[in-house]
């Protein structure tokens, strides 16, 4: 027995990932995590609040980081892509490449840096909704708490006004990319997935048409650290809205989109309507549907928000989406399949419950193994060894990825132990 | 919709819906994506969704009756945006084809039309019939320069015969669109035939003269422009037959005309724009958009027979300048061949469109359903 026999590498940081981690490291394997990203938590890091009970994301990410941090059988890498694997199962060879953070250990996250930085960039951790500098902390809650500068957009060391004003001397710009070698004996692969692009979805206005915007976008609205603090405001001049509109499967259950169910998304947009309705009890909510889909338990938090007096349920998908001539509100064309006749109805903002694509749609893994159409992974052409966690198989919530993280643990503990 | 009903569905009816063009049928969830991308589709009560779950449910009656099947040009805006591939668009289409069979006398002469292995069957008939008379009244290669009345009189051989294919069809069609009107003509929409009928019908032929409905179309935008050009096409040879009429019957004036006659300033032009349009039909119904199906039998054989109306007839006049009477001759054979297929078949082909389709878009005038 080699000491490889002990190591499990975990591809993505996200929920499912972190549990397979913590649980295979805290049954004595030793862990290395890759993360694309510069933080962990992933997907959970971006909402306002998860199911199944309605935390706001640090209240279970918080512990988790805690353990990974008194856990020494865990090493990760931020801002790493896993770029080559061979070997077998129990002497898998790994390749991790890591980007420069250009930050290093001594960052105190005191944000003298990005004061000084001259350089914008678009939030991508607030799906565009506003703009952060080049030299930023990804969120206020990040693990690792520490700053990172975009090379996408930095000036170099041309004006490295950053590093003058750092007083920790964290700041390295000439820092270059790593290469990384381990051995490990299993893999399990959850690499998460990503939000559908809706400008493919011609007829829904995304990018077009003012105020309407993703239902992640939604979350950053409602989350306490998101660009508006919390407050659910329209983009195109910061008005409350009054009424909003959700358009359940924009782009989903559709072959020219994605043509499976994202299996949340219907409640994500019932939990957004709940954001809504606390935060202005006049606002009112309709919801367009082919079908609510409320799995298992989610059904009694369905039927609350539908006996809301201020929420209307529609049920017709949502094919049209316009700008009102002269304003900043938004028509919504649906037919109402239960009266028989169309609905033109104007809102001040409408939300597209878009669905999940799997990393793996874009990004293939260094592994020889099959992929569906849609680019899920196929768990039966996975090699011995290797084993894919939630939504990089299918689409899931948080409390299926976490069931799914401490199975993927359990199997790359067998494996090990097996040999 | 409120209102109990039992269904009743025909199984058999489904399944033709199916094997006319609209296999994916049963594909449809009902999320009515269809009717609000349709650009023709009015707000109360909008097509096709409601005409989707008709059909899967097969009722049959409740859909050759309904307006809105006509309403619909196949834009394919709504096959194009399904998110199933129900392809609503194509099973309208087959639908349009049970309803002009159900409202065509006698049924098996629709049926097969409807039916590739009795092409032959009903080709044959023009072929037979006109070749008799041919060789009983007239001259399959007459001599000296080519006069194509010197084959077959226009008087009484070529008119009887075409005279009594239309009435013929005028007939089968007056008997459906009354049967048609009566079951059209129910609630939610019934109207009454009071002075606006032809305020009605005016702006209709206005409506159709234009294509102002066809050409709102966004998927299949071309197919309004060949379809207008094949539509012009017609209606420019109509007024020439009618116009040749005059001159066989009131101004004795034999055939042929010579160019500088006006009636080839119409008829020329009218022919080139029929082949214009017949050949983009054609051809862009071999590269349909994404989603969409190349078209059924049905809309194939109306396409092939307008094809050889057109060609036959350019032909025969190209033929004529050149003197090629062995040629000449038999072609103007198939002209008349294919210009009484046209006509006698044309209450169970889809010819039959242009009537049921202007019935139900007068009753929607009146009816006040846009």
């Amino acid at each position: 027995m080699t000491p490889n026999d002990r190591k499990i590498l975990v591809i993505g940081g996200g929920m499912s990932g972190l549990t397979t981690a913590l649980e295979a490291a805290e049954s004595g394997a030793q862990v290395v995590i890759v993360e694309r990203s510069p933080y962990l938590g992933g997907r959970v890091t971006q909402l306002n609040k998860y199911f199944p009970k309605l935390c706001p994301p640090t209240c279970g990410l918080e512990i988790n980081f805690r353990r990974i941090k008194t856990n020494p059988d865990i090493t990760f890498y931020t801002q790493a892509e896993v770029t080559q694997i061979s070997g077998q199962e129990g002497n898998f060879d790994v390749t991790i490449k890591v980007k420069p953070r250009y930050v290093n250990d001594n960052c105190v996250a005191c944000n003298k840096c990005a004061e000084v930085c001259p350089v914008e960039r678009v939030n991508d951790f607030n799906y565009g909704l506003d703009k952060n500098k080049a030299a930023y902390l990804p969120f206020d809650m990040a693990f690792p708490l520490k700053y990172v500068i975009d090379d996408s957009v930095c000036l170099g060391s041309a004006c490295a006004k950053c590093v003058e004003a750092c007083t920790y001397n964290a700041i390295d710009l000439a820092m270059q990319p790593q290469t990384i070698n381990v051995k490990v004996g299993a893999i399990a692969l959850a690499g998460g997935w990503d939000l559908y692009d809706a400008t493919k979805i011609d007829n829904l206005g995304f990018g077009t048409v003012k105020n309407v915007i993703s239902n992640m976008q939604m979350e950053r609205l409602a989350s306490p650290n998101g660009p508006t603090e919390g407050r659910i405001l329209r983009p195109s001049d910061g008005q409350e809205p009054k009424t909003v509109a959700f358009v359940q499967c924009a782009g989903s259950r559709d072959e020219n989109h994605l043509p499976y169910c994202s299996y949340i998304c219907c409640m994500a947009s019932l939990k957004q309507v709940t954001y809504l309705r606390e935060q202005d009890p006049e606002a009112k909510a309709s919801i367009f549907y082919i079908d609510i889909r409320s799995p298992g338990r989610y059904e009694k938090f369905y039927w609350k928000v539908r006996d809301d007096e201020n929420v209307q349920l529609i049920r017709g998908k949502v094919a049209k989406v316009t700008q009102e001539p002269g304003t900043d509100k938004v028509i919504v064309e649906a037919e109402d399949t239960v009266t028989g006749d169309k609905v033109r109805q104007t809102f001040d903002l409408v939300v597209l419950a878009l669905g999940m694509v799997p990393a793996t749609k874009a990004m293939k893994l260094p592994l020889n193994i099959s992929y569906t159409e849609d680019g899920f992974v196929i768990p039966a052409s996975l090699p011995p060894g290797v084993y894919a966690v939630g939504s990089l198989k299918s689409p899931l919530d948080v409390a299926k990825s976490v069931q799914e993280g401490t199975g993927a643990a359990i199997k790359c503990l067998q494996s090990l132990g097996g040999r | 919709m409120a209102e109990e009903m039992v269904v009743k569905p025909d199984i058999e009816f489904i399944k033709r819906i199916q094997s006319a063009g609209g296999e994916s049928l049963k594909k449809c969830f009902q999320c009515a994506t269809c009717s609000v991308v349709c650009n023709l589709s009015p707000d109360s009560r909008p097509f096709p969704r409601k005409e989707m779950i008709w059909a899967s449910w097969g009722l049959k009656d409740q859909l050759v009756r309904d307006p809105d099947i006509w309403l619909c040009h196949f834009c394919g805006d709504c096959t194009a945006y399904c998110p199933r591939g129900a392809k609503p668009g194509e099973v309208l289409g087959a639908v349009r084809q049970v309803a002009i069979e159900h409202y065509s006398t006698p049924t098996f002469l629709a049926e097969m039309v409807n039916d590739p292995k009795y092409l032959l069957f009903l080709i044959a008939f023009p072929l037979i019939l006109i070749g008799a008379a041919i060789h009983y009244f007239g001259n399959f290669s007459p001599e000296g320069p080519v006069v194509y009345s010197k084959m077959l009189k226009p008087w009484p051989y070529v008119d009887f015969i075409f005279l009594g294919a239309a009435a013929y069809a005028v007939a089968v069609f007056a008997k459906g669109v009354m049967a048609y009107w009566q079951d059209l003509n129910v609630n939610p929409w019934k109207v009454r035939l009071k002075e606006n009928v032809w305020l009605a019908v005016a702006e209709v032929v206005k409506d159709i003269l234009f294509h102002n409905r066809f050409r709102k179309c966004t998927t299949y935008f071309n197919r309004s422009t060949s379809h207008l050009l094949v539509f012009l096409g017609f209606v420019g040879l109509f007024i020439v037959t009618a116009w040749a009429s005059s001159y066989e019957w009131i101004f004795h004036k034999e055939s042929p005309y010579a160019i500088t006659d006006p009636i080839k300033w119409l008829a020329i032009p009218s022919a080139i724009s029929l082949l214009w349009g017949i050949w983009l039909v054609i051809r862009d119904r071999q590269n349909p958009p994404e989603n969409a199906g190349p078209g059924s039998y049905f809309d194939w054989l109306l396409i092939w027979v307008i094809a050889a109306v057109a060609v036959t007839g350019a032909l025969c006049l190209v033929l004529r300048w050149m003197g090629l009477a062995t040629l000449a001759y038999p072609t103007y054979y198939l002209h008349l061949v294919s210009v009484f297929f046209l006509f006698f078949y044309a209450p169970y082909t889809k010819m039959a469109h242009m009537v049921y389709r202007a019935t139900a878009m007068i009753y929607a005038k009146l009816a006040e359903r846009e």
